[in-house]
């Protein structure tokens, strides 16, 4: 009674997300799923449940070969996947959402309400009977957490054996994270094996029978929960033995030059930070679990959106409305995550996207004319910085790898003659990089921080927090926690910062 | 370093196969253009003369000068559906203000200037209040020919227009006729405006990424505006010049230049960036329409068959288009 993976392997351009992982999930326990962000654990769910085929590597249920060609097929074979981000139709009832797709119809197919609510509220009662969820109003309006129930039972009202939970918590607010909890534990008995895949590790470790840890696309060990500890987990998630001490040790102290940036009560979007410095040759790292706001901060230190109060000194100077432009015109580079939504044109080459911070620089003198000769020589020179790896700079961006689209999604802001910037905010650098072009945008951070530019990292990737940043602090529900000093990194300090708990 | 030495296992193994098929497609609107050109050359013996030719230019300069205008929209993702009315607007304002005395600079310049109205009332209506550039251009446009009616009562304008004026839709320059010329001089600028400046890039960025371009700090908001202005004073250039050729102003004449206008740009779209219209791809899609209807006219065909046809050529341009890259106008 399980789902085995054997050999799984899952190759990327330039990157290998999955390495010959082998693992079971049983149909009577929860098996937690952690590791690092990019160890490989939502790839690995996503050809559980059937909406990625591995490049190599079988899948057995109840030992017999199945091959999963899509979402709806591994549906049909007993595994259900709840994502992350929530599946569920805003405007529409619990009730709705929960027999989306499959609703009981009258002679004339016309939607029997009085039938899709009986039906509804019968699933809801068969599985979680002591939950009381209002079935009939609109899902946006009930709590995010009655919401990802709503979500649950819709996965479970097929024949389901193996249901995928990907961060189910992630956006609850604590009070609300315990029923759903007692739900998670629920399912078991009944049945259904439970795949969680959370952050939180205390929550993992409460929750699950057996933990599997992945690092790198490799699958490192499978636990029973309660013979190891958090901190073990943190080891066996981050390796921190021998690697991550030498790479502290390098860590050169570079000499901080004047203050570039002063922020004082500032308020932005239903995030607060009170008192923040930051001086040339810096990089401040932030940090936070999914929500925490610090993504949104980052962003909005460069667009202004949703900013509500605060005082902004730009070199001693007060900005008083910020935006993208007046920002770039005070030497400010954001390089933004989800680089083919916000700073990538898919469908041009790699020459015109480089030239699009700085098209002048590609220009005859001032006129606005551009010179393709000197738009190729720049973009050449860009390219050959980075290292980004293309047929030429004619190749459109769309065909290359992850990697080298980062690295021209950054390179974009260095064209031409590569100033200074008098800071760069930096939004998950190396969000689905391969390990190699991790390293070069490491270097090349820490060299423009050395050639003076104060820089800011949101990351969600700690091992990178840990690497490059000079002052690390924790966003905690929307407010910016205490600094932690270099000299006090550690993985666990960082966990614990995130979860809001002073060691 | 040499980019071009990397190892191909690197990068995305179907890049060059994709290559092939791009080939093909981008030359295979020319290829058809050609096929037509001849097949109406060997068949209908008044088409290949030199005075049909010069009247195939004639006739599609008006086109080629809205395509272009419409081509900067396209580009920056906004969908200017009022240029037909545009057309008729200054076909008949111009007129008018040239029998009521005004000198010819002067009412060309009024014209130019009604025309940059529109777009900015467009580009307001858009990147001010937010409605979708199809629905409000379809508006001002419904606006527009209104507005031409009540203006003309409905009536042509006619009697009293100045030769320098005539001449510009009708004269004839070294033995081509000036409208060639105002042709090729508007499909350069608009050529060079897109492929050659900064602020030609913009509005192709505006286009593919706006979010991407604004956080690289283009002023989002003004570009898409140019774009819908650079579409009504295109159009306003068209319906001056085409009120010469008439040598009357009419409420109705501009009218076809919307449909043609957009299938000008859709065929364009199928060549030289396929998927981006293109200041090139939008003159041969011009020249594809008024060959088509040069031809057709010839043979004597009716023209609600014509308009058949023309919508025919519109869905397998669009077609091609749409199954081959990620078309996506709204």
């Amino acid at each position: 009674m399980s789902v085995r993976l054997s050999g799984i392997t899952m190759q990327y351009p330039g990157t290998r997300a999955l390495d010959h992982v082998d693992a079971d999930f049983t149909f009577h326990e929860v098996h937690g799923l952690i590791g690092e962000n990019g160890a490989g654990k939502t790839t690995l769910v996503s050809i559980l449940g059937g909406s990625k085929q591995p490049t190599e590597g079988t899948l057995y249920i109840n030992d017999a070969k199945a091959e999963l060609t899509s979402a709806g097929d591994a549906l049909r074979k007993g595994i259900a996947h709840v994502s992350q981000e929530g599946s569920l139709v805003a405007s529409l009832s619990g009730a709705q959402n929960i027999l989306l797709g499959d609703e009981p119809r009258n002679r004339l197919g016309i939607i029997d309400k009085r039938r899709l609510e009986k039906r509804a509220a019968d699933l809801m009662a068969h599985w979680f009977p002591d939950v009381s969820i209002n079935l009939s109003e609109p899902v946006e309006y009930l709590p995010m957490a009655d919401q990802k129930v709503i979500e649950i039972v819709r996965a479970l009202r097929g024949d389901i054996k193996l249901l995928i939970l990907d961060e189910p918590t992630a956006t609850l607010p604590a009070r609300e994270k315990e029923n759903l909890w007692r739900i998670i534990r629920s399912l078991p008995k009944r049945g259904v094996g439970v795949v969680l895949i959370s952050h939180f590790l205390s929550e993992v470790k409460a929750l699950s029978d057996r933990i599997t840890v992945l690092r790198d696309g490799r699958h490192i060990t499978t636990l029973p929960a309660p013979e190891v500890t958090e901190a073990q987990l943190v080891d066996l998630m981050l390796q921190r033995s021998g690697q991550a001490t030498s790479q502290q040790a390098i860590h050169e102290q570079r000499p901080f030059g004047p203050v570039v940036l002063q922020l004082s009560s500032w308020k932005v979007g239903g995030v607060e930070v009170d008192g923040l410095i930051l001086r040339e040759g810096e990089i401040l790292g932030l940090i936070g679990l999914t929500g925490a706001g610090h993504f949104g901060f980052a962003r909005s230190l460069y667009t202004g959106e949703g900013f509500i109060s605060g005082t902004t000194l730009f070199r001693g100077k007060s900005v008083p409305n910020l935006s993208a432009r007046i920002m770039k015109a005070n030497g400010v580079a954001f390089i933004p995550d989800q680089r083919m939504e916000n700073s990538l044109i898919g469908d041009w080459d790699v020459r015109e996207n480089l030239a699009m911070v700085h098209p002048a620089r590609g220009a005859l003198g001032k006129t606005g004319i551009l010179s393709p000769v000197r738009e190729e020589t720049h973009a050449r020179n860009a390219m050959s910085l980075f290292n980004v790896k293309a047929h030429s700079s004619a190749q459109k961006i769309r065909d290359l790898s992850g990697g080298n689209k980062q690295k021209v999604s950054i390179g974009k802001w260095l064209y031409g003659t590569p100033d200074r910037y008098n800071l760069m905010i930096f939004v998950e650098p190396t969000e689905g990089v391969d390990i190699g072009a991790k390293r070069e945008i490491h270097r090349h951070l820490k060299r423009m921080a050395s050639e003076g530019a104060a820089i800011i990292v949101a990351s969600s990737d700690l091992m990178e927090i840990a690497e490059i940043s000079d002052r690390v602090i924790p966003f905690v529900s929307s407010r910016a926690g205490p600094e932690i000093e270099r000299a006090a990194f550690s993985e666990s300090r960082f966990i614990a910062a995130m979860a809001g708990v002073t060691l | 370093m040499s980019a071009q030495a990397r190892p191909a296992a690197e990068i995305r193994p179907h890049a060059t196969d994709k290559g092939k098929s791009q080939w093909l497609l981008k030359y295979s609107t020319l290829i058809a253009l050609v096929i037509l050109f001849l097949g109406f050359a060997l068949t209908v013996d008044r088409f290949l003369t030199t005075s049909n030719l010069l009247n195939i230019v004639q006739q599609i300069s008006m086109l080629t000068i809205v395509g272009a205008g419409l081509t900067f929209g396209f580009g920056a993702k906004e969908m200017d559906l009022s240029v037909g009315y545009t057309v008729g607007l200054t076909g008949i304002l111009v007129p008018l203000m040239l029998i009521s005395g005004v000198p010819l600079p002067l009412a060309l310049l009024g014209g130019t200037a009604a025309g940059f109205a529109v777009g900015a009332v467009n580009s307001m209506l858009v990147t001010l209040i937010g409605i979708p550039s199809l629905i409000a251009t379809l508006a001002t446009g419904s606006i527009l020919y209104g507005l031409n009616f009540m203006t003309t009562g409905g009536r042509a304008i006619y009697g009293g227009l100045p030769d320098t004026y005539l001449w510009l839709g009708q004269g004839q320059f070294l033995g081509i006729p000036v409208l060639a010329y105002a042709m090729v001089l508007f499909v350069l600028l608009a050529w060079f405006l897109m492929e050659r400046t900064i602020f030609g890039r913009y509005i192709y960025a505006v286009g593919g990424n706006l979010k991407a371009a604004e956080l690289s700090g283009v002023n989002g908001r003004f570009y898409r505006s140019a774009a819908l202005v650079v579409c009504s004073l295109f159009a306003a250039v068209a319906g001056m010049l085409l009120a010469a050729r008439l040598g009357s102003g009419q409420p109705n004449a501009g009218e076809r230049y919307l449909l043609d206008g957009l299938a000008t740009v859709f065929i364009g779209m199928t060549m030289i960036r396929p998927g981006t219209a293109t200041v090139i791809g939008t003159f041969f899609g011009a020249l594809f329409i008024g060959v088509i209807n040069n031809g057709l006219n010839l043979i004597g065909m009716d023209t609600y068959i014509q308009s058949i046809v023309k919508g025919l050529i519109i869905l397998v341009a669009v077609a091609i288009v749409s199954r081959t890259t990620k078309l996506r106008l709204l």
